[in-house]
Parts: C-alpha cells; structure tokens; sequence
C-alpha cells in the first residue's frame, strides 16, 4: 500500500493568486494586511454555488491545525476533472474537514462537499466555504463544471461502517468518475470509543469507478447498481483498514 | 432569411440587428419598439410601435412576413416601464407580433428572451439549475418569462416551427438600462445581513451573440445562458467602492422605499437575486450554440462600475477646432 502524496512531498506548488475564476485549485494565501485589504476593496469572487475560494483558502489551516489526517493511495484522487467522492460517516461533523484536508494535501485542489443543511446562518457561511445542500441538480451541474465533490453515505452514528448510499446523487453524477474512500476515525472530534485522542484519521482512496461504457445518464439501473457497488467498495477499504 | 427583431429599441435588441446586418443570409431585418434604436443600424428596418398598438403591430408584422423572429419584446419591471407597464407591453407584445408572423404563413423559427427567473430560488430548488430543472417562478418578472415562453410555445404547436427560449442571466453594463445596476451604483446599497447569495452577470454583446446564433442554428428548446463566475451583494459593492447597507427581514420593505427615493427602484425580482440570488448552468448553451468565449461575470461587473471621462464641451469642441 502507498502512503500518501503529502507524507512523500510530491504535492504540485500552489500558483500565484488570481481569485478570479479557478475555484478549483489551491492558491497561495496573501499576507494578512493583503488579505483584508482584497476583502475591503471586493476583489475576490465566488463561484456559481456561493464558494469563496479565497475564504476557503484562509481559513483552511484552522482544522489543519487541529486535525491529523494521513492518505493512503493519493495517487487515485486526480489532479485535474470532475469527480465524485463517496465516504462513510459516522455522524458526518469532522469527516468532511477530515476529506477536505486530504485532498487539499494530496492534490492541492478544493473540495466541494454535498449535504448541507438548510439552515438560517449555518448555509450560507458553509456555502461560502465550498459545501452545497443535497441537490442533485447541482451536483450533476458541479460536476459538468469540473469539481471535485464528496458525497456522504448514511450515518452510522457511533458504528463504524458504510451506510446507505446517495442514489440521487449517484444517479446525478452517472457518466463521471466516482471514488469511494473509507475514512477511518482519529482522535480529536472522532466518535469511535478507544480511540487514543491524539491518533491521526486515517482516509484510504479506492479505485475509480465507472458505470459500463455507453450507460445512458438517466439510467436508474445502472445509478442503483453504482451505488450498491460505491457502498461494498467503502465497506472493503474500511475492513482492509482495520486490519493489521 | 427574413428576420423580425421585437424591442430592437433596447440595447441588447439594437445590438442583435447589428450582428444580424453581418450574416448574408439574412437578406431582410425589420423592427419595431416604442423607443427607436440605441446605434445606427445600416440595413434594418425600424417602424416606431408601441407594442400596445395592436393594429399597427399586426399590419407591421404581417406585411414584413418574417421567417424567423428575435422576440426581445419582454420588458423587464423598472428598467424603462414600470412594473405594470412593463407586464402589459411584453404581454401585448408576445401575443400581436408573434400571433401575427405566424399567421403571415413564412415563419419557421422564434428565439425568445427569457431569464433565469424562470426557475425561482428557495428551500428545495436547486442552485444551479439546468435546463431539466423544475420551474417555478417566485417573482412577477419570472412568472412573465414563464407565460412568454408558455405562449411561444402554443404558437409552436399549433404553426409547426420551432421555438427556443434564451434564460438569460441578468444582464448588466454601464450602458444597459438594468434596473440592478442601477441599485448596485447607489452610493449605499442594501445588502442581505446574514446571507451572502451568488449572481450571475451576462455582458450585453454575450446575450446578443447567443440570440443571432439561437436565430442562425434554428436550436428548438431552452437553453440558459450564463457567463462563468459569479458575484455576490457583499462582493459586489465593494468592487463597485460602495457602501454595504447591511439588510434583514421587514427592513427590506424600507430599504425599497429608500432606493426608489434614490432613484433606484428595487422590483421584487431585482430584491430576490440580493436576497436569494440567481445563477445557472450554461453548460448545454456552450456547446450548442459554439458560444466560445463568454464575458465572466467579474469583468461584466468591472464594467457595470466603469464610466467613461467626461469631457467638459468647450474643451472637446477646442480639441476638435
């Protein structure tokens, strides 16, 4: 088993910020008179779903600072191009910090994470942060525009395991790649009882997949087929990971 | 091909004839509208209709026998009509000038103006909808792009030709009469207070651009037609160098009073994309059309905010003397 892109410092350098139109890719971050500056003078953007790229990139390092995360096989997350991660959760608070600190290591790009709750206050500042609610027209439209997203299964609450997967969502993103990744619960905000508070999270990359080719992309079939595959692979990746 | 241009008054209708006075195949461009042309036109024909005037609107279209038509007919509220107004000339409008061509016997094909209002916004509506999405209009000017495309449709089944519906999104610029770009040039401008929703801007030569090759490619069904980016209120004004006027709740009943006194009026749809915002998924429009390079939003912005130099006239007539 590989270990992960950042462990081996093979991460590509961040390129100069524009804050224009990549809401993609990782910037460098100003200096923090610079940074407030560009917020006051409104010479920043954010993208079509809200996203704040350079609000994303600031306050990135807050839960790298308290979260250690480590990726296995790197190397399936691709640098370039939509694609869409599907993940176990227990209840679903750290584990989208946890996958947005790995990609961001390991491919230095943004991820878009799906599932945000329609609440007052709580949707927009997640929204600016990169999150989208359940929708699945605006996955598909996500997808078209070339993001990386991460879709959840079902909770599993204090459980470790792969819950029910998102067949809507699936569905939506039928004709793209998707990645399924187990993350494994650390220390610090992780539920599983016996877990040392200082152990780092663990998320394990799986192999792409893909619906057979020429699948038409409103083929229910086929979405649920995808599915019920996303959810044995995420199963395969955790129990893999529990061994020793 | 004989091309009918309705609202050729405006400036994204006097800047379709333009386009279409370069293609050769359209032989013959007629339009009409109740304000006469923003540019010189070359070889259109412009009749100064108000579109409420059925008769001489149906004598106009029937005579002129179009076989193709650019219906920028749709008033949008508070850009030169009021909201009434607006709803009663777009209305009249759609139903003289489009029942009328294809009552002539020659037409073939209608490209509507449309918008992204037509999808609405709120709990449960997506955020970025495709063409696919469900439509449901929360405002005024999104119900009147619902009924317009409604009736372009009724014509399209019962005379056989096909009808394409552009959504734009809002378009803007320092010359386009937009009833946003004008609230987003006050010096304060209220903005949502716990909210910072997106928007979509769309240049005025984008819109035309994707109108003449909807007109040219003979496309039949929606398509939306967005620039990449977005902005957002807060962004907004202060890219513009102006004042947020944090807003919440009734206090929007208050900031609308205020902005009319300003000389800005802010219509329901125009406090909907502050409050709510309005983006869409352009994707289908790109390959479709061959759009190719679309003005991003920011850079729409940068103009909506960019005024020319005055230049006081007795130093320009020294400089042309």
């Amino acid at each position: 088993m590989s270990t992960s892109a950042v462990t081996d410092g093979r991460a590509p350098t961040a390129i100069a910020p524009n804050y224009g139109i990549d809401a993609d890719r990782v910037l460098t971050v100003d200096d923090p008179i610079r940074w407030l500056l560009r917020r006051l003078d409104g010479r920043f953007a954010v993208d079509e779903f809200g996203g704040d790229p350079h609000l994303m990139d600031l306050l990135a390092p807050v839960p790298a600072a308290a979260i250690r995360v480590e990726v296995e096989e790197a190397h399936r997350l691709p640098r370039a191009g939509a694609a869409l991660l599907v993940s176990n959760r227990g209840i679903g608070l750290a584990e989208p910090f946890v996958l947005g600190l790995a990609v961001r290591r390991a491919v230095r790009r943004r991820l878009r994470v799906v599932g945000l709750p329609s609440l007052p206050v709580i949707r927009p500042l997640f929204q600016k942060l990169g999150a989208i609610g359940y929708s699945p027209n605006d996955v598909a439209a996500m997808l078209r525009a070339g993001h990386l997203l991460a879709a959840p299964l079902g909770m599993t609450w204090l459980r470790a395991g792969a819950g029910e997967p998102p067949r809507s969502l699936l569905a939506a993103a039928l004709g793209f790649p998707v990645i399924p990744v187990a993350v494994c619960q650390g220390g610090l905000f992780g539920t599983s009882p016996g877990v040392w508070p200082t152990a780092p999270w663990r998320v394990v990359i799986g192999e792409p997949m893909l619906p057979p080719p020429g699948t038409d992309p409103h083929d229910q079939l086929a979405a649920a087929e995808l599915a019920e595959q996303v959810r044995d692979a995420v199963r395969a990746l955790l129990d893999q990971s529990r061994e020793p | 091909m004989r091309v009918l241009v309705t609202g050729m008054g405006g400036e994204v209708g006097t800047r379709v004839a333009q386009l279409l006075e370069e293609h050769d195949e359209v032989t013959e461009i007629a339009g009409c509208d109740y304000v006469p042309p923003r540019r010189r036109l070359r070889r259109s024909e412009f009749k100064r209709i108000d579109p409420r005037d059925r008769d001489r609107l149906v004598a106009f279209v029937t005579d002129f026998a179009p076989h193709a038509v650019a219906h920028f007919g749709i008033y949008e509220p508070d850009s030169r009509l009021s909201p009434r107004e607006a709803a009663r000339a777009s209305e009249a409008c759609t139903v003289h000038a489009l029942g009328a061509a294809a009552r002539a016997g020659s037409l073939q094909h209608v490209v509507v103006r449309s918008g992204l209002s037509v999808y609405g916004r709120g709990r449960g509506r997506a955020l970025m909808p495709a063409e696919d999405a469900p439509i449901a209009p929360n405002n005024a000017w999104g119900r009147l792009l619902l009924e317009v495309e409604l009736l372009a449709a009724g014509i399209a089944r019962r005379h056989d030709v096909t009808v394409c519906a552009l959504r734009y999104a809002t378009i803007a610029g320092s010359h386009v009469p937009s009833p946003l770009g004008r609230v987003l040039r006050l010096p304060t401008v209220p903005v949502p207070a716990l909210a910072d929703p997106p928007f979509s801007l769309l240049g005025r030569d984008d819109a035309a651009r994707a109108m003449v090759e909807a007109l040219l490619r003979g496309h039949d069904g929606p398509l939306n037609v967005v620039g990449p980016g977005a902005t957002s209120p807060w962004q907004a004004v202060r890219f513009g160098n102006r004042l947020p006027l944090p807003v919440e709740g009734p206090g929007w009943r208050l900031a609308r009073r205020l902005t009319e006194l300003l000389g800005a009026p802010l219509p329901d749809h125009v406090c909907d994309i502050l409050r709510r915002g309005l983006t869409g998924d352009g994707t289908r429009a790109y390959e479709v059309l061959d759009l190719g390079f679309v003005r991003p939003t920011q850079e729409v912005l940068a103009d909506l905010y960019a005024w020319a130099t005055v230049t006081p006239i007795v130093e320009a007539t020294r400089r042309v003397a």
